[in-house]
């Protein structure tokens, strides 16, 4: 992709012709970035969730004490704006990825924001299945491990798939944001080109590629979360 | 043979130590269904867990076979639970589980493998009249359908107990029936020994061989249903058989309640009694229910024109026992009255 320079003409917009060579690799590092965050956010968030449900009343160890640990740990990563959590880590993002621009340098920023946030998600998720599942775990000679796996994972499906819609459109957002400390992706095409050089069919293709984005994300995630619910 | 001894419970909370269970013993034989009923609060789920090993009782033993599980914890704990298998109150299946897959958990849980599941499975769906189910979802079912999943469940690793908390508060009559004799039929046909918690004393008089009362806590009363029902004495017979007496007439001298079982009742005791004895007798309320052992059956009467200890001996003597009321006859509004109170 082409970065702007100082030669370039302020006020110039792309042609329509070219937007698509524009595009198409912009579109395509937002996704790798989104793709590469919500791997990581469902390990990560997905265990910190299941750790937030078992730890409390209903969970399998449960634990007053660790519990409230791990909540104030979420609240703490929930509590933050992406743009500020974004600016404030960056010593750690360098420390992580050697850089502090590009894809990578907006993963971390990005997974430790989605984290807490897909935590409570699956937390919530978990919440909503019956009281007794537990139980049924436990009589049935569950392990742990089978406990988690057949009567809260298996169970939540349908609410998880849910869960991973709304944090992938989060996602796609952040990596927005993400765009203005030159991560890449079509965030930093929009104010590169959009914000910087008012490149106003630049910012239309953006904000058309974000809007269908968004609502094929959506649309998928409902379908999925049907498909996976049953009578 | 199932036996529970000394046990207690207590939770410490904020307002300080709750004395739920305060020394419950009770054995349950091979082959026999125990009834455990008592008011709300009584301590019956408190007990239900405590027996599902769900909760560690704050001391006493569970022993099946004479071994105590409720010390155990951990992998042992998961490898001598399958002696006990808890039915639950609304069923608890697994929602998003096939009835086969449902029933398949405590098998897949101990990693039995795959054909020999497959096999049980079918056998255990067939034992509860689902056969035909076995691919549907527990959305699809029935809440009496749903029951009988939980049942087969409950016995796929051949317990030695069942245990079954409120399992049919909540089930129309109908499919309360069709549990009820689902579970009569595993006592008989697999020797098993039945814990039946409820509230509901239609149930308990139907299947239960013994019942154990619980209150505060206690067990109240215990015995055979019989010999509680054939006592009139006995505060939870009269709750099993409840007498539904018209108002008591005025002119009587005192009442009795007459218990007594058997294959089948001669009423023509009461008119022996008039007849043979020269009393008068009113009948003021019965109570008669068919018990897979035979008649069960309570009465209540007015009596006049003969002394107390003498129709009592009379009664004995043909064998019915009865006995006197301590209130008075002739307040139709008090005898009302207690009688409401017995049917709680
Ligand atoms: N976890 C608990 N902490 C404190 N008190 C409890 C707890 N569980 C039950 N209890 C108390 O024990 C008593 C008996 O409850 P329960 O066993 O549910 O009775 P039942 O099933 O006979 O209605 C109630 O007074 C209840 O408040
Ligand atoms: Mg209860």
């Amino acid at each position: 992709m082409s970065l702007p320079t100082e030669s370039s003409t302020v006020g110039t917009d792309t042609p329509w012709s070219e937007l698509g060579s524009l595009m198409l690799p912009a579109y395509a590092e937002t996704w790798a970035m989104v793709g590469i965050v919500m791997v990581l956010v469902i390990i990560l968030g997905g265990t910190m969730g299941l750790a937030l449900f078992n730890t409390d009343r209903r969970g399998i160890f449960p634990h007053a004490q660790s519990h409230a640990t791990l909540s104030w740990i979420v609240n703490m990563g929930r509590s933050l704006p992406f743009l500020v959590l974004m600016a404030a880590i960056i010593p750690f993002t360098k420390w992580v990825t050697g850089t502090t621009i590009g894809i990578w340098a907006a993963v971390v920023p990005m997974t430790i924001a989605g984290i807490p946030f897909f935590a409570r998600l699956v937390q919530n998720a978990l919440n909503d299945l019956p009281k007794e599942n537990l139980s049924v775990g436990l009589v049935t000679g569950g392990s742990p491990l089978q406990i988690i796996g057949a009567t809260q994972i298996r169970e939540a499906l349908p609410a998880l798939a849910s869960a991973i819609t709304l944090n992938t459109i989060s996602m796609v957002e952040y990596s927005a944001i993400a765009g203005t400390i030159g991560a890449g992706g079509i965030g930093y095409l929009a104010v590169t080109y959009g914000y910087q050089r008012f490149d106003m069919n630049v910012m239309i293709a953006t904000i058309l590629a974000l809007i269908v984005t968004v609502q094929i994300v959506q649309f998928l995630g409902d379908r999925i979360a049907r498909a996976l619910a049953r009578p | 043979m199932i036996e529970i001894r000394q046990l207690h419970k207590h939770y410490d909370t904020a307002q300080g130590r709750v004395e739920v269970l305060k020394g419950i013993d009770l054995n349950v034989e091979s082959g026999s269904i125990t009834a455990v009923v008592g008011p709300s609060g009584a301590g019956k789920s408190t007990l239900s867990h405590c027996i599902s090993l769900l909760e560690k009782p704050s001391s006493g033993q569970i022993l099946v076979d004479g071994k105590d599980l409720s010390v155990l914890s951990g992998k042992a704990l998961r490898a001598e639970r399958r002696a006990i298998g808890t039915i639950f109150q609304n069923s608890a299946l697994l929602r998003r589980m096939t009835v086969a897959e449902n029933v398949a958990l405590p098998l897949r849980n101990l990693g039995v493998i795959h054909h020999e599941m497959e096999h049980r499975v079918a056998e255990l769906l067939a034992r509860v009249g689902l056969a035909d189910r076995a691919n549907s979802y527990p959305g699809e079912l029935s809440g009496g359908q749903r029951q009988r999943v939980g049942i087969a469940r409950a016995l796929a690793l051949r317990p030695r107990l069942l245990l079954s908390d409120e399992a049919t508060s909540g089930l129309d009559p109908e499919s309360t029936a069709q549990i009820l004799e689902l579970l009569a039929s595993l006592r008989t046909d697999l020797g098993l020994a039945i814990i039946l918690i409820t509230h509901e004393m239609d149930v308990v008089r139907h299947i239960a061989d013994r019942v154990a009362q619980l209150d505060g806590g206690q067990i109240a009363e215990y015995g055979e249903l019989r010999a509680l029902v054939a006592n009139p004495k006995s505060a939870t017979g009269s709750k099993l058989l409840p007498l539904r007496p018209d108002l008591v007439p005025a002119g009587y001298d005192f009442a009795l309640t007459v218990a007594y079982r058997g294959n089948h009742i001669d009423p023509s005791w009461i008119s022996k009694l008039g007849s043979e004895h020269g009393a008068t007798v009113a009948l003021l309320g019965g109570s008669v229910e068919a018990h897979h052992e035979g008649t069960l059956g309570r009465v209540e009467i007015g009596v006049s024109g003969i002394n107390k200890e003498r129709v009592i001996e009379v009664l004995d003597g043909w064998g019915l026992h009865a006995t006197a009321h301590s209130h008075a006859l002739g307040s139709a509004a008090i005898n009302y009255e207690t009688r409401i109170e017995v049917k709680v």
